[in-house]
């Protein structure tokens, strides 16, 4: 009773924006991540030689149409977290993150021109180094 | 036959010692008084701008539910200075009031206006450079909760 006066006397009577317009935390690397190793395990499936009957011609032309798209999903989230979430101070601290983010759209490209373990891989490694510095300006990966 | 004086005796010092301990309480209330006196007066012309911290851009200066004292006379001697905080009505909506910190001041004495965290703060990158007549006050101390009472800058 005393207390709930005091409060109330006590309580402020504005309030003080320290407000951001755009809600925080919507943005994941993750998807990316696991785009790049769709890709990867597309690539994999599609080495392996599959052969001529209709149906093996079938998941052939599915495996590349899964590679297809989400080699393009990754370019998409990353073009999304470079240019909605990441910020000038973030490009001060990771001078590299531009050159980082165009390489991946170029890796990508490589990844739906090829079928080459070695290119989907790398595609992995870009992703992982965006993934790394976005995590860095969080403070920190979230524990899985 | 001569007087015997007995200095030592504490009752004829009494009186003395009385006005001396006296005096000294007077003048160490005196000097309490004058120390205290303009906090005290800073702290009433702050109270009825008394403000709640919400949202998540001045951290970890500012808490979300932080109670602040914003003294509005903080500023009307002389203009903010880079690195002074500041609340300001906001310029797209002047019946918002943002809390910020003076980035820097231009030339033509607007002031550039930052959140503590950038990536999670609207400043005067969306909405540009604040005219001091926006300035509504200088939040100087954090009142609530009890565990972080104290000035703040």
């Amino acid at each position: 009773m005393i207390r709930e006066r005091v409060v109330a006397a006590i309580a402020p009577r504005h309030t003080v924006h320290a407000h951001c317009d755009i809600p925080c935390g919507i943005y994941d690397p993750s998807v990316a991540e696991y785009g790049a190793r769709t890709v990867a395990r597309m690539v994999e499936l599609i080495n392996q030689n599959l052969g001529d009957d209709l149906t093996q011609r079938n998941q052939f032309a599915r495996c590349v149409a899964v590679k297809e798209q989400y080699a393009e999903s990754v370019k998409h989230e990353i073009r999304v977290i470079w240019g909605d979430y990441f910020k000038p101070e973030h490009v001060e601290k990771y001078p590299q993150l531009h050159d980082l983010t165009w390489r991946i759209m170029k890796q990508a490209g490589k990844c739906k021109q090829t079928v080459d373990a070695q290119a989907a891989a790398e595609l992995q490694a870009l992703v992982k180094q965006f993934a790394d510095i976005f995590w860095e300006t969080k403070g920190g990966r979230p524990q899985a | 036959m001569a007087r015997i004086t007995r200095p030592d005796r504490l009752g004829d010092q009494l009186p003395a010692l009385q006005f001396r301990a006296g005096l000294r309480l007077g003048i160490g209330l005196a000097a309490l008084g004058l120390a205290l006196a303009p906090p005290l007066v800073k702290v009433a012309r702050s109270w009825p701008l008394r403000s709640a911290v919400s949202g998540e851009s001045m951290r970890p200066l500012l808490r979300p539910g932080d109670w602040l004292l914003v003294d509005p006379e903080a500023y009307r001697a002389r203009a903010p200075r880079a690195s002074e905080l500041v609340a300001v009505a906001d310029p797209r909506d002047p019946s918002r009031w943002l809390v910020k910190r003076v980035a820097a001041v231009g030339e033509d004495g607007r002031l550039d206006l930052r959140g503590d965290d950038p990536e999670r703060s609207t400043d005067s990158r969306t909405f540009g450079p604040v005219e001091p007549a926006r300035v509504i006050g200088r939040p100087w101390a954090r009142y609530w909760p009890p565990r972080r009472i104290g000035r703040i800058r």
